[in-house]
C-alpha cells in the first residue's frame, strides 16, 4: 500500500463547498474534526459501534468513522453544526434542551443527527421508528428515556406544522 | 434560614441544565477537540504479555519512519511515580495492555504505524489472572510487597458475630460473584501537554483537577505552581477518569520536544487502560430466629484490583457498608481483601463496591426470609435500619465529625426514609400480589416480582472551597474546583448558589476546570459534590450578602437591620443601591472565599432507596423482560427533580448492562481481554431499556445543604440484586452470579 497517496475531493459540508486533498488512510470523521474543525462529532469507537460520529452523507446517516474521505467526491455532508438555521436552534435541539435529551453530552451529536435524518423523511415516526433510528447510538449516561421523550416531542411538532 | 428556605426561587425546580445549549449544538468543547498549533501527537506501545520485564527497547525502525519525533521508554523517562505502585514507564508489565512505550510524531498516522515497528525484548514471567492464582504460594508478587495488598484484609466489626450465629435457630450461607465491568465512557481518556519552559499546561480528561495537578507535579518533580491543570468538558467517567499516567507522558513528551502533545486513547485501549469495576468474590452468611429476628451477619469479599491499587482501598471498604448498616443487628462483621492480579486495573466506578456489597446480603436477605416463610417484604420492613441508627455505643469522640460510613452504633442518622421508601415502592407495584402471578403467564414464561434495599454515604466529603465574587456587571462568579461530569452539578450548584445570595439564577456564572482559577477541592466523586461545595457555597453566599449588607449600609448611611434586598438593589425607604454601584464602590469586585469542612458531629449522613421490579422470564431461551422498574429514594431534598430523575434512570439502566451482559472476559492461558469493545462488552442500548418510575420521598435533611443528600451514585446499587430477587420468586432458582447472562437463565443458575 502506498501510505503517502492522496485524493482530491470536492465536496459540500453545511452548505459550504471545500476542496481538499485528502490522505487516502483519513476517514471522514477525523477531515471533520481535524482539517474542517467540525468537531460536534465525537469519536467514541472509530469503530461503527457507538454513533457518536453520526453524520449526514447525501441525506442518510453514517457513522463518520466508518467513510473513508477519499471514497466521496462529490458528496454532500451535513454535520451537528449545520442543522441550527441562522443561528436559530433547529426544534429537534430545541426539544432536547426542553427534555435535558443529554447528561455528559458526548452522545448527543450522534443522536440528535440520527433522529434528524429520520425526520426529514418520517414527519411522524411512531415510537419504535424512532428507536429503530437511534438503536445504532450509544449513551453511556443511559439518558434513554429523555432522549426518545425528546425527539417525540420534536416530531410531535414538525408534524402539527 | 427558615426565611431564607422561604425565598427560594430556584431549588425544587428543573433548572434547565447549564451547559446543555453547548451541548446540543456542537459547541462543547472536550478535551480531543481542542486545538493547538503546531501539535505533535503520541500512541503507546502496550504489552502483549501479562506480566514480564522489559529488557531493552529497539527503536531503529521507529527512526527509519518520517515523522517520528520522540520515543519514550522506561530508560529514557524521568524516575518519578503517578501514584505510589505506578512508575511513569516501568520496566516491568503488569497485564496485557499495559504501558510500554510512547512514540511521538507529527500526525497520528505516523505514530500509529510507529508503534508497530518497535521491537520490545521481554523476559516473560508467570502471571495471575485470578486471585486464587494470585494468592497461591508460587504466584509471583506483581509487586513488591506481594499480592494481597497491605497483606492481611480489612475487618470491621461491631458486637461478637460467633455469639450472634450461636443465638440463630438458622444460619444460612451462600457465595457470590460480580465480574470485571467496564464503565466504557463514551469518551476515550485524552491529555494534550504543554511545557513552555516555565509552566506546564495540561488539558485533560478529568474528575478532579486539583488532585491530578498534585500527582503531575509530583511524578515529574515540578513545584504545585509550575503546573496548571486546564479540564473541558468531561464525555463521562463514572468515576473511572481518576488516573493520571496519561497526562504524565504527554508532559514528559512536551517537556523533551518543547511543542504540546496529545495522546488521545482508542476504544479498546480505553477499556484496557481505563479503570474497571473491581470483581468479587463473597461469602455471606446469616444468623436468623423463626420470628425474623437477625442475630448475625458476617461477609467476606475477596477483590480483584488488578495490575495497580487505584482507589481500591476506599472501594473494599464502601463494599462492607450494606452487611455492616443497612440491617439492625448489633453482631457483624465484615472481611475484605484487595488482591493484585496481572489483568487490567480497577478502580473508581459509581458505587465503589456498594453494589457488589448489595447484591450479595440483598439475594441472601430473600434467602433468609423464605427459610423461615417470611415476606421478604414484611423481613426487610421488621429489620431494616431505623432512623436511630444501630444499636451500640458511640465510638467517635464527642465534637467530631462522624464518619458517614461507621461501624459504630450509638449515632442518629441525620435522616433516614428507609420505610417511606420501601412503602411506597411496593404500593406501586402491588407487593403481595406477587405470588399470584405464576398461574397467569403464558407457557413457558413466569413472572416475578423482586425488590432490593440500600444505604449509602449521604454527601459529606473532604474539605470543600467555594469563591464568589460580586462583579461590577452586577453578575456574581462562583469559583469551584470540583468538576461537572456530565451529572449536573454546575446547573445545581448555580441554584444553590442562586438561592443563598437571594439573586437569580442568571446572574450567577460558575467558574470550573482550570486550576489556576478555582480554589483546591477534592475530586468530584462519591456523591459529595452537591452536599459538600453546596455547603461550601452556601457559607461563602452568607458572609458575601453580610459584607454587602454592611457596606449598602455604609453607603447609604442606614442601620443595616434597616436594609432590605430585591436580587439586584439594596433598600431603606427611599434610599437605595445596586450591587453594581456597591462594586464599583469597592474597587470593581467584592469577594468571599470559604472552606469548610461538611459532615456532622451528631448525624450519621446517608442516602437510601429502595427498588421494585417485576419481570417476565422464559428459562427456556434465557430471556428477561422488564414489565415494571419502580426506584423509590431518599436523598433529601431534591435540588432540580428533571435532573434527580435523569441520574436515578441513568444509573440503573447503566446497571442492567452489569446485571445482564456487561463483563470484561480475560482469557486464563493469556491474560487477553476478549471483549476490549462496545460489541462484545455488550452495553444497554434504547432497546434494553424499561420504563422506570422514580419517586423521591426524602425529607429535608437537616445537616444537607438546604436539605439535600446524595444521589449520583445510589440508584446503581439497587438494581441487580432487585433483578435477581425478582428471578428467585420466578423460578425458585438462585441466581448468585453475575452478569445474569441468557446462558445462565437456561443452565438454571
Amino acid at each position: 500500500m502506498n501510505l503517502d497517496k492522496t485524493t482530491d475531493i470536492n465536496i459540500i459540508v453545511n452548505k459550504k463547498r471545500y476542496s481538499i486533498t485528502v490522505d487516502n488512510r483519513t476517514t471522514l470523521l477525523m477531515l471533520l474534526r481535524e482539517k474542517l474543525d467540525l468537531t460536534g462529532a465525537k469519536r467514541g469507537c472509530d469503530r461503527g459501534e457507538c454513533g457518536s460520529c453520526t453524520v449526514l452523507l447525501d441525506s442518510k446517516s453514517v457513522n463518520s468513522c466508518q467513510v473513508l474521505a477519499c471514497s466521496i467526491d462529490g458528496k454532500e455532508i451535513l454535520t451537528l453544526e449545520g442543522i441550527s438555521e441562522k443561528g436559530e436552534l433547529s426544534f429537534l435541539q430545541k426539544s432536547f434542551v426542553r427534555n435535558d435529551g443529554t447528561q455528559c453530552g458526548y452522545c448527543a451529536p450522534g443522536f440528535i443527527m440520527s433522529a434528524y435524518s429520520l425526520l426529514q423523511t418520517n414527519y411522524s415516526p411512531s415510537e419504535e421508528q424512532i428507536k429503530d433510528s437511534i438503536s445504532g447510538n450509544l449513551c453511556r449516561c443511559n439518558s434513554y428515556h429523555t432522549i426518545l421523550e425528546a425527539i417525540k416531542l420534536a416530531s410531535k411538532q414538525s408534524s402539527d406544522e | 434560614m427558615n426565611d431564607m428556605v422561604s425565598k427560594n426561587r430556584s431549588i425544587g425546580n428543573s433548572v434547565i441544565r447549564a451547559d446543555i445549549l453547548e451541548k446540543v449544538t456542537g459547541k462543547a468543547l472536550y478535551t480531543a477537540d481542542l486545538k493547538f498549533s503546531d501539535l505533535l501527537h503520541a500512541r503507546i506501545v502496550r504489552s502483549p504479555h501479562p506480566h514480564a520485564n522489559i529488557i531493552s527497547v529497539d527503536l531503529s525502525c521507529a527512526w527509519n519512519l518520517s515523522g517520528v519525533v520522540d520515543v519514550l521508554t522506561p530508560f529514557n523517562v524521568p524516575e518519578g511515580k503517578v501514584a505510589p505502585d505506578l512508575p511513569i514507564l516501568d520496566t516491568r508489565v503488569r497485564f496485557v495492555g499495559d504501558e510500554v512505550a510512547v512514540v511521538v510524531a507529527e500526525n497520528e498516522l505516523v505514530a500509529k504505524e510507529a508503534i508497530n515497528t518497535i521491537d520490545v525484548e521481554y523476559q516473560i514471567l508467570g502471571f495471575s489472572v485470578d486471585i486464587h492464582q494470585a494468592l497461591s504460594s508460587g504466584a509471583i508478587p506483581i509487586h513488591a510487597g506481594g499480592n494481597l495488598i497491605n497483606g492481611s484484609a480489612l475487618v470491621e466489626s461491631r458486637g461478637d458475630v460467633e455469639q450472634g450465629f450461636a443465638k440463630a435457630d438458622i444460619v444460612l450461607e451462600e457465595s457470590f460473584t460480580t465480574p470485571d465491568h467496564h464503565p466504557a465512557a463514551l469518551e476515550p481518556r485524552a491529555a494534550t501537554a504543554f511545557w513552555d519552559g516555565k509552566l506546564l499546561r495540561v488539558y485533560k480528561t478529568s474528575r478532579g483537577i486539583h488532585a491530578d495537578r498534585s500527582a503531575i507535579s509530583s511524578a515529574l518533580g515540578l513545584q504545585l505552581e509550575q503546573v496548571e491543570v486546564i479540564a473541558p468538558h468531561l464525555g463521562g467517567g463514572f468515576g473511572s477518569k481518576d488516573e493520571t499516567r496519561l497526562a504524565v507522558l504527554a508532559s514528559v513528551a512536551s517537556m523533551r520536544s518543547q511543542k504540546p502533545v496529545k495522546i488521545e486513547l482508542d476504544r479498546e485501549e480505553e477499556f484496557l487502560a481505563g479503570r474497571r469495576r473491581h470483581s468479587t468474590q463473597t461469602k455471606a452468611k446469616i444468623g436468623i430466629t423463626h420470628s425474623g429476628d437477625i442475630t448475625g451477619i458476617d461477609v467476606e469479599t475477596i477483590m480483584d484490583t488488578g495490575a495497580y491499587l487505584s482507589s481500591g482501598p476506599g472501594v473494599v471498604r464502601r463494599a462492607g457498608q450494606a452487611a455492616l448498616y443497612l440491617y439492625e443487628c448489633p453482631n457483624v462483621r465484615y472481611k475484605g481483601s484487595l488482591v493484585y492480579t496481572n489483568t487490567p486495573a480497577a478502580g473508581s466506578y459509581r458505587a465503589l463496591g456498594a453494589p457488589q456489597g448489595h447484591f450479595a446480603l440483598e439475594s441472601l436477605i430473600d434467602r433468609a426470609a423464605n427459610a423461615i416463610e417470611m415476606d421478604p417484604l414484611d423481613f426487610r420492613l421488621k429489620n431494616h435500619v431505623s432512623p436511630k441508627g444501630q444499636q451500640g455505643e458511640r465510638v467517635t469522640p464527642i465534637g467530631n465529625i462522624v464518619d458517614t460510613q461507621p461501624v459504630e452504633g450509638g449515632i442518629p442518622f441525620s435522616s433516614n426514609c428507609l420505610r417511606e421508601c420501601l412503602m411506597t415502592g411496593s404500593k406501586m407495584i402491588n407487593w403481595y400480589d406477587r405470588d399470584k402471578y405464576e398461574y397467569s403467564t403464558k407457557k413457558g414464561a413466569k413472572i416475578g416480582v423482586g425488590m432490593s434495599m440500600f444505604v449509602y454515604r449521604g454527601g459529606p466529603g473532604g474539605k470543600s472551597s467555594a469563591v464568589i465574587d460580586a462583579l461590577d456587571d452586577g453578575n456574581y462568579a462562583v469559583s469551584l474546583g470540583v468538576m461537572d461530569v456530565g451529572e449536573g452539578a454546575l446547573t445545581v450548584l448555580s441554584q444553590i448558589a442562586a438561592d443563598s445570595l437571594e439573586i437569580g439564577i442568571d446572574a450567577i456564572q460558575i467558574v470550573v476546570g482550570n486550576t489556576s482559577l478555582t480554589p483546591k477541592a477534592p475530586i468530584t466523586a462519591g456523591s459529595t459534590v452537591t452536599f459538600s461545595t453546596g455547603k461550601a457555597i452556601i457559607s461563602a453566599a452568607h458572609t458575601l450578602r453580610e459584607q454587602m449588607t454592611l457596606k449598602a449600609a455604609a453607603y447609604l448611611r442606614v442601620p443595616a437591620s434597616d436594609l432590605k434586598f430585591d436580587g439586584t438593589r439594596f433598600f431603606c425607604g427611599k434610599k437605595t443601591v445596586s450591587v453594581r454601584d456597591l462594586v464599583l464602590d469597592n474597587g470593581g469586585k467584592i469577594s468571599v472565599s470559604k472552606t469548610i469542612e461538611p459532615g456532622s458531629t451528631e448525624h450519621v449522613i446517608n442516602s437510601f432507596g429502595a427498588h421494585f421490579v417485576k419481570l417476565r422470564v422464559d428459562e427456556t431461551i434465557g430471556s428477561v423482560e422488564i414489565l415494571k422498574y419502580v426506584a423509590v429514594h431518599d436523598s433529601g431534598t431534591i435540588i432540580n427533580p428533571t435532573l434527580a430523575q435523569g441520574q436515578v434512570r441513568g444509573g440503573i439502566s447503566q446497571m442492567l448492562g452489569y446485571t445482564f451482559t456487561e463483563d470484561m472476559i480475560i482469557d486464563k492461558s493469556t491474560g487477553i481481554v476478549l471483549n476490549a469493545n462496545y460489541l462484545d462488552h455488550k452495553s444497554p442500548t434504547i432497546r434494553d431499556i424499561p420504563k422506570i418510575d422514580v419517586v423521591f420521598v426524602g425529607e429535608n435533611d437537616p445537616d444537607g445543604p438546604y436539605g439535600a443528600k446524595s444521589l449520583g451514585e445510589p440508584p446503581s446499587i439497587g438494581p441487580a440484586p432487585a433483578i435477581a430477587n425478582a428471578l428467585y420468586n420466578a423460578t425458585g432458582k438462585t441466581y448468585p452470579n453475575l452478569p445474569i447472562t441468557m446462558d445462565r437463565i437456561i443452565e438454571g443458575s
